[in-house]
């Protein structure tokens, strides 16, 4: 959407949406505005800009300081402007010595109860308070400077990113209103009355303790220093910005990194980001200091073998050290013996390269990503059954929805931003079904209480969906419009004749999920009622050897119900890191050229043949696991890794490790030596998010730009680093920037046709496709019709996974993340979010550790058919009898040393959702923990005697 | 040529079918497979699983077993 305000103003209350348009006079001046926009947003629209000190505009009005009070022809007194909404024919006088005087004497109070000493003040500069003060003329305090100055108010400095200053305060209750409104998450309160009045965390505990995400949506509201960020109280204010996108999770939050030179000082939401509309999470917001952290490797290392230290190099020294192995390892053991993986983590550019060369370079199609282990189901699932791999709505969807249904996914901690824009919709209203085995904060939250939770066992999602649909379709509540119009008929017969078979009843099923008959009839109803049914889901829908079953499980409900192809529907994939949609759009699959596009297609194949200027493989490679097992068996014996940890990150690491020690190259591309790392022969410098230029796609497939602020610490971008090895390997690619990259891949992947920097200047951000058809891309799909022409009914049965618990392995193991930790932790462990989860745990229901005599914090055993390790227990209400769950945040912790190789039966992607564990009490690390710990220590030696040595 | 993929493979295929027995006709369920394979599999692993067959195939179910013959034509 083209920019229509001014993201940097405040125009003091939010934007209204309505038909009906109001046209008043301000100052003389014609103003129309949208029915119910305040008087106070109507003046600043026609840049008239009326005091203010309580009102923002991403806050409803309060009306508290009366320092926007208006004059309104007809009306008594002076009403505030930001409660009063404007309406046709009013006349508004905003400025008039009366109301000046009324401001001045609103200010005074204001002031006389404030310590000035703004000259030390870290909001000196850039403080509302004193703007304000400015504004009205304020030029003398009647009642003396000698006020309260509160200056021995103890300041709260428990957070460790922000402090809060009471001394500054004035009341104004924007924090509190930003943490219920914007967060959701009701931390705050004011205490006490008048002057004596203030801002409290919980029950005034403080703000670690209280129940504070660390959103930072309250700092940002604060017109005074009283809640400000730790970085500017020690750096001082930043002198320039650059609007960047967040690299952590798919929400994809646009930033205003605002710096100091090249150091950045706070990252601000950017208002005008689409995807988050100004709000983040402590992740974005806060954690971005791993970018110069003491641990970044920026030179180049080699080394012969995993045995030895590293040696710094040059990096041409390191490209034609890393060339000569994979072409020695492909004379030797032919063309298909080697393959890479690219990341999630990394750029639409960098990822496209990186498949390039390994299609073009390398010859063969072995190219994999880390979507495979996480979000691979729902590319095969959605093309199958609605013809596009991708999730059908923009985030502010969420906002016309009447029903949202949330399967597998722990939005409040792994999608923090998404997570309260859907709180503030179900505040407002709208129903809410949660599926999943844990009691999620969405379960039941401050003002949020979900109409169903359908407390299902790991491993059951396809009987519960089929369930969902049986009721839908036996009781007669299907949108049999919708279907005739828009779905293939003969798969649509076929699915219902399949559905409809007494097996698939929720009184059939009620064994097997553990979810009561009735529950499952009475949500299905209520989802199949609601005009607007929005599904979204997670890893708890893809992480099973169902995964891709269960996706079109959810494409059949949605289109049975209609809810698809219209804002407030739509099957939403809450996707893992930054950019798993583009590194699939990429290319980055073994069967998929750029665009989804099939490698056996001669045509297509043809078309990137004579683009790339090499003959391309007509066959898929192989995928991530298959990789490993061809490593283990001798077949595969090279790799080039960008960006990406499968040490920690793929399940069954007994297995990963003996894969990976099997290799003859492994090329790494990171910014730290991460597990993986310590397994390689080459390790290439890569760069943070802040040292990137290129694109990012989120999780509703908006590409959003990522600017670089400070230049690439080892010297060289990440494309770049790409582009020289191909070019060491014999393939020379030619590209002067990312820009570039974009524009070649716009030629070749047809969704991406009207995709440019250029373009992506203009609009701010492009929802993909973006074509002829839809130049300024494409926000809600499917409108019309589906890329394969109608919607297609999949066939899901329901197979039990093998993953069973029983007498050995009794207990259920399923994992996830949380909110302060990202991933693999490689980045959020290097920040102080250690403060909230400095290791991993495991939760327990209290039955079974009363069972095995396991108290709260016992270190405790876990071992499965793959491996054990060792944590501590957390004795919890939130997971159910029989069902224990944990985090894979710190490597040491092994979570991954006891999940197995199973994996979903269309794409590999791995079970982590369901292992069958036993748990018992322990005294000492696992022996997997004891090698782990001395394997580290030596890598870590290695990586020291590697950064002494002298480079060559 | 090392066991881990083959026994992956022979898991992999048998899974597949499982989960295609539902489409139709068990000629049906055969070509869903067949075509997965295809459309999904890389060329060694493809070669591997019709080694398999022609030793025999042991562990291959049903269905899995006519995906692979037919595979082969
Ligand atoms: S940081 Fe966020 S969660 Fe914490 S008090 Fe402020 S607004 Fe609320
Ligand atoms: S802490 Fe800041 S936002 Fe909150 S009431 Fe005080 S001045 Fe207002
Ligand atoms: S981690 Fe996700 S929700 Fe948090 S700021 Fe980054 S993109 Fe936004
Ligand atoms: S800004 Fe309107 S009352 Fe405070």
């Amino acid at each position: 959407m083209l920019q229509h305000f001014d993201p940097n103003k405040d125009y003091g209350t939010p934007a209204r949406v309505s038909e009906n348009l109001v046209t008043l006079n301000i100052d003389g001046v014609d103003v129309t505005v949208p029915e119910g926009t305040s008087v106070l947003r109507a003046a600043a629209e026609a840049n008239i800009n009326i005091p203010k000190l309580c009102a923002s505009d991403n806050l409803e009005a309060f009306g508290s300081c009366r320092i926007c009070a208006v004059e309104i022809e007809g009306r008594r007194g002076t009403p505030a402007s930001c409660t009063t909404p404007a309406e046709n024919g009013m006349s508004v006088t905003t400025q008039n010595n009366k109301l000046a005087k009324l401001r001045r004497n609103i200010m005074e109070l204001y002031i006389s109860d404030h310590p000035l000493d703004c000259l030390t003040c870290p909001s000196n500069g850039n403080c509302e308070l004193q703007d304000v003060a400015g504004a009205v003329g304020l030029r003398e305090v009647r009642y003396g400077f000698e006020g309260e100055n509160h200056l021995d108010a103890k300041k709260d400095e428990s957070n460790p990113y922000f402090t809060f200053d009471p001394s500054k305060c004035i009341v104004c209750s924007r924090c509190v209103r930003a943490c219920e409104e914007v967060q959701g998450t009701f931390a705050l309160t004011i205490d006490g009355r008048g002057f004596d009045s203030k801002v409290a965390a919980g029950q005034d505990d403080g703000f670690l303790a209280s129940d504070c995400v660390s959103c930072g949506a309250c700092v940002q509201a604060c017109p005074t220093s009283t809640l400000m960020e730790n970085s500017v109280i020690e750096r001082g204010q930043p002198e320039h910005s650059v609007v960047t996108t967040c690299a952590y999770c798919g929400v994809g939050c646009s930033f205003k990194a605002e710096m100091k030179g090249t150091e950045v000082i706070r990252m601000v939401p950017f208002k005008d980001g689409e995807a988050n509309r100004g709000h983040s999470c402590v992740k974005g917001r806060f954690a971005f200091g791993y970018a110069t952290h003491n641990d970044r490797v920026t030179e180049p290392m080699i080394r012969d073998s995993i045995d030895q230290p590293w040696k710094k190099v040059s990096w041409e020294e390191a490209f034609s050290f890393a060339a000569g192995r994979i072409k020695d390892i492909q004379a030797k053991y032919g063309r298909e013996s080697v393959g890479g993986i690219t990341s999630s983590r990394c750029t639409n550019e960098e990822t496209y390269l990186v498949q390039k060369l390994i299609r073009a370079a390398f010859g063969n199609n072995n190219t994999d990503t880390c979507a495979r282990v996480c979000h691979s189901p729902t590319g095969y699932g959605l093309k199958t059954t609605l013809g596009e791999s991708a999730g059908t709505q923009t985030f502010d969807s969420v906002m016309k929805a009447d029903l949202v249904m949330v399967i597998g996914a722990n939005p409040t901690a792994a999608h923090p931003v998404f997570g309260s824009r859907l709180k503030r919709r179900v505040r407002e209203g709208a129903g809410l079904i949660i599926a999943d085995p844990r009691t999620t904060e969405l379960v039941k939250s401050p003002h949020i209480v979900a109409d169903h939770h359908l407390k299902l066992r790991p491993g059951t999602n396809v009987a519960f969906i089929n369930a969902m649909a049986h009721v839908v379709i036996t009781e007669g509540l299907e949108d049999k419009d919708f279907i005739a119009n828009r779905c293939d008929n003969t798969a649509y017969n076929k699915w219902r004749e399949f559905i409809s078979e007494e097996r698939h009843a929720p009184e059939q099923t009620e064994d097997i999920t553990g979810i009561p008959a009735a529950e499952i009839r009475s949500a299905a109803r209520l989802f199949a009622a609601a005009p607007n049914a929005a599904i979204f889901y997670g890893l708890g829908v893809t992480e099973h050897s169902q995964g891709s079953s269960m996706v079109m499980g959810i494409a059949n409900l949605a289109l049975a119900t209609g809810n698809i192809g219209r804002e407030g529907v739509g099957v939403n994939p809450l996707r893992g890191q930054n950019n798993v949609q583009g590194s699939c759009d990429m290319g980055s699959f073994p069967h998929e050229l750029p665009g989804y596009q099939h490698v056996a297609d001669d045509a297509i194949r043809g078309r990137f043949e004579a683009s790339w200027g090499v003959t391309l493989d007509n066959e898929p490679g192989l995928r991530i696991p298959n990789m490993f097992n061809s490593a283990i068996d001798g077949t595969f014996r090279g790799m080039y890794c960008q960006g990406e940890d499968i040490a920690q990150s793929d399940p069954n690491t007994n297995h990963v490790d003996q894969a990976l020690r099997s290799l003859d190259c492994l090329i790494v591309q990171d910014i730290f030596l991460n597990e993986t790392a310590k397994y390689a022969h080459v390790f290439l410098p890569g760069t943070s998010f802040l040292e990137k230029d290129g694109t990012f796609t989120n999780a509703e497939r908006r590409i959003n730009r990522v600017r670089q602020v400070m230049p690439p610490m080892p010297g060289m971008a990440d494309w770049e680093v790409t582009m020289a090895l191909s070019k060491a390997l014999g393939y020379e690619m030619n590209y002067s920037h990312p820009s570039e990259i974009m524009d070649e891949i716009a030629t070749l992947a047809p969704t991406f046709k009207g995709v440019s920097y250029e373009r992506l200047e203009e609009l701010g951000s492009i929802q993909w496709p973006c074509n002829d058809a839809a130049p300024e891309g494409t926000p809600t799909m499917h409108i019309e019709n589906f890329p394969i022409g109608l919607g297609n009914f999949a066939i899901t049965e329901y197979v039990a996974t093998e993953e069973r618990s029983n007498r050995k392995f009794p207990l259920l193991l399923t994992t996830g993340r949380i909110l302060s930790q990202y991933n693999v932790g490689a980045q959020t462990r290097r920040t102080p979010n250690q403060a909230w989860h400095d290791e991993d745990v495991l939760d327990l229901h209290i039955s079974d550790a009363e069972m095995r005599g396991i108290n709260d914090g016992d270190w405790v055993g876990i071992s499965s058919r793959a491996g054990d390790t060792v944590m501590r227990a957390r004795i919890t209400d939130k997971v159910q009898p029989g069902v224990v769950y944990t985090t894979f945040h710190h490597p040491g912790s092994g979570a991954n040393v006891v999940t197995t190789d199973n994996s979903d039966w269309a794409t590999n992607c791995p079970e982590y959702k369901v292992t069958a564990v036993q748990v018992v009490k322990v005294n000492s690390p696992s022996n997997w923990q004891q090698n782990y710990q001395n394997f580290d220590d030596q890598q870590q030696d290695f990586l020291k005697q590697g950064r002494e040595s002298i480079s060559q | 040529m090392g066991n881990a993929t083959l026994s992956s493979l022979i898991k992999m295929v048998n899974q597949i079918a499982d989960n295609n027995v539902h489409v139709g006709t068990t000629d049906d369920a055969a070509n869903a497979v067949a075509s997965h394979i295809t459309r999904f599999w890389a060329r060694p692993m493809k070669q591997q699983i019709n080694e398999y067959l022609n030793e025999g195939g042991e562990e291959l179910n049903e269905i899995a077993r006519q995906a692979v013959t037919q595979l082969q034509k």
